[in-house]
């Protein structure tokens, strides 16, 4: 999954709000009797109320904040009458840490804008090699160089961008050995950890998915293959292995989906064989499983370079977003 | 489309007795739809396109039209598309007489199949939805005209001795430098320049039909040297560009389509077509159907295929210089001396007409390479969809537009 050097990246947004209420209060840099209320604080962190809400029930119950007679909360204990202090809060200089700080940003905002990134990196690789320059990323998306080096980040994880000697950020082209090296990545990696999964797949589960096919459930072939990771393959034990395994998907996913916003016609034609997977996965010795989805690989491969030969009669229209400059 | 009217006892076939036909100028000639119109008892409606553009439109509108005539190798972008319906053999009246060399790969079981998109390769629909070479009940498209294609070239520069052997290598000549023309196709003229390449000792690929990245850059940075030392002056899409910057005296050495050396004028020798010592770079053509036939279009689609190979058709493709699959049924169509010339390959007894009756062999005239099955023995490679032919696609493109612009500057100057 998605890593950051920072270590608060994975916090949800309310114990970071939470963390840097208590240490001020701690410090004294907000006085004992000061009236909070969730708007300003939202403000001063760049979040919407609700992890604010939280973060104060927080306080409340460590007893560094108490209720009183009128909106919002009282810094200090209960017990202690103390006149309510209302003041604007940024008079008060609250010291959040950087690393925090960043984190709440990329909290507040990567989300929103990460997925139309990543499908205007996926899709400019079809024509070609660009450069991405962040300033101009950043004042595209209109947030901080902050968020946009986030973005980034998650789009180097995804293999969809690169450094280039000289420090600049590659994406592209896109090739069909990229793919094909891909697929066989999955051709090695993923019937060995489907074999070593076996005892730990969840078969009820298995069960229950081929009913919802069997009822005629309009499932798509990528929730199917998602599903095929999640239930079967990433059952095995070896969690560096299925890792990679997810890892290497990563690519394929952002490819396959900016095809089809190119206007590629859909690939739904595979849910038969991922019906027969499910099937043999739940009803046979793992050894024909193993076997059917080496094939299923195969054939996945052999349909995922054609398409992206197809892709070569869309003209380039020459609208890429401002932040992509072709080489 | 709304629903499929119900059948009548007697049906009015005069609504659904008219084809809608998407292709190049391969085979939308004139001669051909006006005589599959009396054959037939339909209306053909044509619509002329340049090779990519006719590709391009086939895959993304297939509603345009009902039967698409193009080459086996773009069957990769528009049978993959969805575009195309596969062709039940049943229904193929010539199929048995269809030529080994569409149906095998090669016109005999030991000839050298040639790298790249051989025919046979892209032929039979296969489960899953790809085409390959095994047989099955159904193809994506009816093997009709072919040829094997070589570039032409002036013997004032490269003389006319017959201890002279041309070579691919001419197309990237310093003789002929400044005047170069390629075909602006990127799974045609390509090769036409690795060929060049490859002969000329500059590159060497390991698979011409299949390149790489590496080979595709080297290929690119090879053709961006010569061109910015002069080496181009044109690129054409049709063959009337081609005849022209031949009437022109602007090329010495370019890529060539057969119809275009009947198309250049009356002094013969002036243009001559090589057999390179190389081998040729093969193409083949055919019909498929479009997607939303069904029902009396889809009967009338099927006699039009049918009537393709009935041997008309084919008589008509040989005195532009191609090819049919089915030979000997075309044969009846031409008189002997068209019949020695275009496939035994024999020296023209008298003048010979083209298509639309203009002179264009002269009596005794020998075609280049020999008879059909001489120059079907020498194919080097096929017109191909490469793996990575979107990427190869797009440098092409980019090539093409700087020689393209190198040569309106100078015309500007001029």
């Amino acid at each position: 999954m998605i890593r950051s050097a920072n270590p608060f990246a994975q916090e949800p947004r309310y114990e970071l709000i939470t963390r840097v209420l208590r240490s001020n209060i701690q410090r004294g840099m907000l006085p004992e009797g000061l009236v909070l209320l969730e708007g300003p604080i939202a403000t001063a962190m760049q979040t919407s109320r609700v992890p604010v809400q939280a973060a104060l029930r927080q306080l409340l119950t460590e007893g560094l904040i108490h209720r009183f007679d009128g909106r919002g909360y009282l810094v200090g204990p209960s017990g202690k009458t103390t006149a309510p202090l209302r003041r604007d809060l940024r008079d008060f200089t609250l010291n959040i840490p950087d690393a925090v700080d960043d984190a709440l940003q990329t909290r507040g905002t990567w989300r929103h804008v990460y997925e139309q990134v990543e499908q205007q990196v996926a899709a400019c690789q079809i024509f070609g090699e660009f450069r991405i320059v962040e300033t101009e990323l950043s004042e595209y998306l209109g947030v901080s160089r902050t968020v946009a080096r986030d973005v980034l980040a998650r789009l180097q994880e995804r293999g969809l961008i690169r450094k280039s000697a000289s420090s600049h950020w590659i994406a592209g082209p896109l090739t069909a050995r990229t793919v094909r090296e891909k697929f066989e990545m999955r051709s090695i990696m993923e019937p060995a950890a489907l074999r070593m999964a076996a005892p730990y797949i969840r078969y009820g589960e298995i069960e229950h998915l081929l009913e919802m096919m069997d009822q005629g459930a309009t499932l798509t072939s990528e929730w199917l293959s998602d599903s095929l990771v999640d239930l079967c393959i990433a059952q095995a034990p070896n969690t560096t292995l299925v890792e990679m395994i997810r890892s290497n998907r990563l690519l394929l996913s952002s490819v396959s989906s900016a095809l089809t916003s190119l206007g590629l016609p859909n690939d739904d034609e595979t849910n038969d064989q991922y019906r027969t997977i499910f099937d043999l996965i739940s009803r046979h010795p793992i050894d024909s499983a193993v076997e059917y989805l080496r094939d299923h690989v195969q054939i996945m491969a052999r349909r995922n370079l054609a398409r992206l030969k197809i892709v070569a009669v869309i003209h380039e229209t020459g609208a890429f977003a401002p932040y992509l400059v072709a080489q | 489309m709304g629903p499929q009217p119900q059948p009548l006892a007697s049906p009015p076939r005069s609504h659904s007795r008219r084809l809608r036909v998407r292709g190049t100028s391969i085979t939308l000639l004139r001669q051909v739809r006006e005589r599959a119109e009396a054959d037939l008892g339909i209306s053909v409606d044509y619509e002329l396109l340049d090779f990519p553009t006719c590709q391009r439109r086939a895959a993304m509108e297939p509603q345009g039209y009902d039967v698409y005539e193009q080459c086996f190798h773009n069957l990769d972008i528009v049978w993959f598309w969805g575009a195309l319906q596969p062709i039940d053999i049943n229904r193929i009246t010539e199929w048995d007489n269809i030529s080994d060399l569409a149906k095998l790969g090669g016109i005999s079981k030991y000839a050298w199949r040639g790298q790249g998109d051989a025919p046979v390769r892209k032929l039979y629909a296969q489960p899953g939805g790809f085409l390959g070479p095994k047989p099955s009940g159904y193809i994506s498209m009816l093997p009709t005209v072919h040829n094997m294609d070589s570039f032409g070239y002036d013997p004032c520069v490269f003389g006319v001795s017959d201890s002279i052997t041309p070579s691919w290598a001419w197309l990237l000549d310093k003789r002929a430098k400044g005047r170069i023309a390629l075909v602006d196709e990127p799974a045609i003229g390509l090769f036409d320049a690795a060929l060049a390449a490859e002969a000329a000792g500059e590159l060497e690929f390991a698979d011409i039909g299949n390149m790489t990245i590496e080979e595709i850059n080297a290929l690119m940075a090879l053709l961006e040297d010569r061109r910015r030392q002069g080496y181009f002056c044109g690129a054409w899409r049709d063959g009337d560009a081609a005849a022209q910057l031949v009437r022109d005296g602007l090329v010495a050495a370019q890529s060539m389509w057969s119809p275009v050396y009947g198309q250049i004028g009356p002094q013969p020798g002036s243009f001559v077509e090589a057999a390179p010592i190389e081998g040729y770079r093969a193409w083949h053509g055919g019909a498929s159907l479009s997607r939303h036939l069904a029902g009396a279009e889809l009967d009338v689609a099927y006699e039009y295929l049918n009537w393709w190979l009935g041997g008309y058709a084919g008589s008509v493709m040989a005195r532009q210089g191609y090819y049919i699959a089915t030979p000997e049924r075309s044969r009846p169509h031409m008189s002997p001396q068209e019949w020695a010339y275009w496939y035994d390959g024999a020296p023209a007894k008298s003048d010979l007409l083209g298509p639309a009756g203009e002179w264009v062999v002269r009596v005794g005239a020998r075609r280049a390479g020999g008879s059909y099955r001489e120059r079907a023995s020498r194919i080097a490679i096929w017109n191909t969809t490469m793996d990575e032919y979107n990427y190869a696609t797009r440098a092409w493109d980019r090539f093409i537009g700087r020689v393209q612009s190198g040569r309106i500057a100078e015309e500007g100057a001029a």
